[in-house]
């Protein structure tokens, strides 16, 4: 372990075959946290506008990419725009002369988030490790929900 | 291999190669299920992308629709059990 640290680029490489259950554990832990401070927000009795649920709704959202973003932290191109784009910063520099369209590219570089300040290489790369968070993310909260509504408390 | 030598002298629109490219598309094809189930290396690398975009927004989609029902059900959550449950079949 005191290995890894030692040699920044190795953690790098390392990183990147994570083990996906420590990734899992992390998303899990800052999620759930973020759930429990939204509860605590909320007032306890149920929402009674439309405009209360949609509000909780995107609350709940943010909160999933929030943890997303933090749990990955800045050692991605893409945990960093996310980061930047909730801190309200302004974006990273678009990429000069623009090669993404060159490789049909230029959809997915509007969907990852970051995308555009890429190049095609660092493009697919972000992409695949986007997609395994963003598979993380979604067993995540469907586990959280199974759990609940197992263990079901009636109101 | 020379060749990928020569363009990594150019200026930088030429220094990534196709090889990389395909390479990075194949890895590609292999996180997304669709394409898993059919027979790999049939795919082309722009079906490869599509199928990619098309899997991110579905994904992007399934996280809002989970999180509605997470909000709905917030009041009755106990995070802490949910926590446990979590935890428990990780670690299994």
């Amino acid at each position: 372990m005191s290995s890894l640290s030692q040699n920044p680029k190795k953690t790098l490489l390392f990183s990147a075959m994570k083990n996906p259950n420590t990734l899992k554990k992390k998303l899990a832990s800052r999620f759930l946290k973020a759930m429990k401070k939204l509860k605590y927000k909320m007032s306890p009795s149920p929402p009674a506008s439309i405009a209360e649920k949609k509000r909780r709704h995107r609350a709940v959202r943010a909160a999933a990419y929030a943890s997303m973003a933090s749990a990955v932290g800045p050692r991605r191109a893409w945990s960093r725009a996310l980061l930047r784009k909730m801190k309200g910063r302004k974006r990273a520099r678009r990429n000069p002369g623009n090669m993404n369209t060159r490789f049909g590219l230029n959809h997915l570089c509007d969907i990852v988030p970051g995308g555009e300040a890429m190049d095609s290489c660092s493009l697919l790369n972000e992409t695949a490790h986007y997609i395994k968070c963003l598979v993380a993310q979604v067993q995540i909260m469907r586990e959280i929900l199974h759990s609940s509504s197992s263990s079901s408390t009636i109101l | 291999m020379s060749s990928r030598r020569q363009q990594s002298r150019q200026s930088g629109a030429s220094r990534i190669t196709d090889d990389q490219i395909a390479d990075l598309v194949s890895k590609l094809q292999q996180l997304i299920p669709e394409i898993r189930s059919r027979r790999s290396n049939k795919s082309s690398a722009s079906k490869v992308l599509q199928e990619t975009c098309n899997y991110i927004r579905n994904l992007h989609q399934e996280v809002d629709d989970l999180s509605h029902r997470l909000s709905g059900l917030l009041q009755s959550t106990d995070a802490d059990s949910a926590q446990a449950t979590i935890i428990r079949s990780l670690l299994m």
